[in-house]
């Protein structure tokens, strides 16, 4: 992975002494509240329910067990032994102390990490395929695409200062894994007609209030071009974004004002001005190359016995071989997904014990390299298939060996109103609530793909608008109610879902995904997943269904 | 009824006012019935800056025989979070803790006083 030189190392000290200065400084009055806000949000650190929460990034996802040793240090020590990691793929630890987060900030620059860039109107931490060298898909490893853009964007002074925040995401592969469509910036890799590799650039995608699909701006931009195209989309922004309206100042409103051909116009004619100066000398881009070309596998046989052998005898290992594993690109090799899911659990959730069992992992069968999902699971990106039945036992005995990616139980929640200042209502109980039901894995099994997500509140940090079954928290006279929405997608064929009609009283959430599941195994064809079934059949069969229960 | 309460600057715990002093539980915090007393106390804490974040009255209700919080965000507040019982305020049990769960009202989320008067 990407090793920081003594430049990177020297900032990321350099942000964590300044910050114990500033803290200094509030707590001796010479900085207001007002003052302070905006250094500390600088920093990842804003004030929740219950205590500080500091968001620390995990720049497209990546890290080493050391980092991740070092996380669950910091959640012993400073926390309450565990952390939340996001759909952004950061980390967030709900219970921090003002007078302790200098001393934290030091710690993770230690180990070349940071919260920079996780809050802010600035270009944020880049979200990427969490499979990101390990997939026979990828027509291109998007890491090196993302370290480019962190370290282009970080210092960046044109960029410190946007209207609102800005998020991008790349991805490789044909299969997005990064809801790419819902960024600020999407950015899928393609290949050419001559071979060449570019960049389809999907911008003005977005949720919370307002949520867009973003248009596709330019099909196919060669891939040595892009900084200057990226500048030349944050120059229109910068110029014309509603800085006077909070509600209105993403990029997404002003591509929807303009209109796509209109803005991708007002790109073209800015990025003609920049040229090519503005782009990355090849050099640079070799040098980053290099930094994750560093992996080396071992030529082996596509066909492990070892494995074969341990699957047949072990069907709760066969279970998880169906749902956690998916094709390395070299043979021998697996990827292995983590589900952070347990039945009843808080999603997304581990505790540091479980992280650093996570850290022993990937030290000793996962080339010291372990990813984040934006589904808020975690990946051993390279384990050796002769290796998956020891991992498998090692993760069980951690709690951590859930069979459930992709399936109905796999469910996106934010904090909600258990810890954020923002919520309308809770997310995480109904989560676990829903999970409940669907305990049984045989059922979760032939029920098959189905994302649910779940908000708190329209802010959409539980990205509930691209759910295939959406949920957001209302509040109806101070009473947690929750407002259903189906067919979303987040990811390749992405769309915002539709409501499903009034909303609904926390108790009856649960029954009511109960209800549309067995519209769904009723209704469906060979073949399809809930998602097809429901854009084939449309929302009444479902409406019908859980409003006639309801009464 | 009403209470005063805060998040702490140093280390950003929910506090409520008890006689000039900040307490972290809320079955040790002053109960105002006279708003002008509420006010001048809120008037008080705004003068600590470096003690406390954004001090502000909440509205009580009765419940089990004593006060709880009406909105079900200060409940929240003043117990911890739903999903882990044994983090935040509600690990040390009791009858007020116990009070607070039981309690129903329902008010706008924030359940501020004068959050419209404030901003
Ligand atoms: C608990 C503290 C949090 C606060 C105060 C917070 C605040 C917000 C706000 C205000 C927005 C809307 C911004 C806009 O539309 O301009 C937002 C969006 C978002 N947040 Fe959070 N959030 C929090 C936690 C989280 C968590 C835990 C996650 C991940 C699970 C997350 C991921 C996101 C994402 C993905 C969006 C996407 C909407 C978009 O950018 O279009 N946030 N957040
Ligand atoms: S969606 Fe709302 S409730 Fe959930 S974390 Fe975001 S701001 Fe908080």
């Amino acid at each position: 992975m990407y090793q920081y030189d003594a430049v990177d190392q020297e900032f990321v000290a350099d942000r964590a002494r300044e910050f114990r200065e500033q803290v200094a400084r509030r707590l001796s009055g010479e900085l207001s509240e007002d003052q302070f806000k905006t250094l500390r949000l600088m920093n990842g650190l804003y004030l929740q329910l219950h205590a500080y929460m500091l968001r620390i990034a995990i720049p497209y996802g990546s890290l080493n067990g050391r980092q991740m040793r070092r996380l669950a240090h910091i959640g012993r020590t400073y926390d309450r032994g565990y952390g939340h990691f996001t759909t952004r793929q950061n980390l967030q630890f709900h219970w921090i102390k003002l007078r302790d987060a200098p001393d934290i900030l030091d710690q993770l620059a230690e180990v070349d990490m940071h919260a920079i860039q996780t809050s802010g109107n600035c270009i944020r931490n880049v979200t990427s395929d969490p499979y990101a060298g390990a997939t026979a898909e990828e027509l291109d490893d998007p890491r090196v695409w993302s370290e480019a853009i962190r370290q282009w964007s970080s210092l960046h002074p044109e960029f410190s200062f946007l209207p609102r925040k800005f998020k991008i995401a790349i991805t490789a592969a044909p299969k997005d894994r990064t809801a790419a469509k819902v960024h600020d910036i999407g950015l899928m890799i393609r290949r050419g007609r001559d071979g060449q590799l570019g960049f389809e650039v999907i911008v003005g995608g977005g949720l919370g209030r307002t949520p867009y699909v973003g248009p596709t701006i330019a099909e196919f931009l060669p891939a040595n071009r892009l900084f200057s195209y990226l500048e030349a989309i944050l120059r229109v922004y910068n110029r014309h974004g509603r800085r006077d309206n909070i509600y209105k100042a993403r990029i997404k409103i002003l591509v929807a004002a303009l209109g796509a051909e209109e803005f991708a116009r007002q790109v073209a004619e800015e990025w003609a001005k920049i040229g090519p100066e503005g782009d990355l000398p090849d050099t640079e881009l070799a040098r980053i190359r290099g930094a994750f070309a560093t992996t080396v596998f071992d030529a082996l046989p596509a066909h492990s016995e070892v494995f074969e052998a341990a699957k047949a005898a072990d069907p709760a290992l066969a279970r998880f071989a169906r749902n956690n594993l998916r094709p390395h690109k070299k043979p021998g090799y697996t990827i292995v997904e983590v589900s952070l899911k347990t039945i009843g659990e808080t999603p997304g959730d581990a505790t540091s014990d479980q992280m650093d069992v996570i850290a022993d992992l990937a030290e000793r069968y996962g080339q010291d390299d372990i990813r984040v999902t934006h589904e808020q699971n975690l990946v051993l990106p390279h384990v050796r298939l002769d290796d998956v039945p020891e991992v498998f036992a090692q993760l069980q005995a951690a709690g951590l060996a859930s069979a459930n990616v992709n399936l109905i139980s796999d469910i996106i929640a934010c904090p909600g109103l258990d810890y954020c200042a923002l919520a309308n209502a809770r997310a995480i109980p109904v989560a676990q609530q829903i999970a409940q039901t669907f305990a049984d894995p045989d059922r979760a099994e032939a029920i098959g793909e189905l994302k649910i997500k779940i908000s708190g509140c329209i802010n959409a940090c539980g990205h509930h608008h691209v759910g295939h079954i959406g949920i957001l928290g209302v509040d109806k006279k101070g009473e947690e109610f929750y407002q259903l929405t189906l067919g979303g997608s987040g990811a390749e064929d992405a769309a915002v879902g539709k409501m499903l009609g009034p909303a609904l009283p926390y108790d009856k959430v649960a029954s009511a995904i109960d209800t549309l599941v067995e519209v769904y195994l009723r209704e469906r064809h060979e073949g399809e997943r809930f998602l097809d079934t429901y854009r084939r059949t449309g929302v009444e069969p479902f409406k019908e269904a859980v409003y006639a229960d309801a009464h | 009824m009403k209470a005063l309460t805060a998040n702490r600057l140093i280390d950003g715990d929910v506090v409520f006012w008890k006689s000039g002093q900040w307490v972290e539980g809320f079955g040790d915090a002053d109960l105002f019935d006279d708003p002008e007393a509420a006010e001048a106390a809120e008037g008080q804490a705004k003068s600590q800056p470096t003690v406390v974040i954004d001090p502000y009255l909440i509205d009580l209700i009765e419940s089990d025989g004593l006060w709880a919080p009406l909105s079900y965000r200060e409940r929240i507040r003043a117990l911890g979070p739903t999903n882990h019982p044994t983090h935040g305020k509600q690990a040390v049990g009791g009858d007020v803790v116990e009070a607070l769960l039981h309690a129903d009202g329902a008010a706008r989320s924030s359940g501020r006083v004068n959050l419209i008067k404030r901003k």
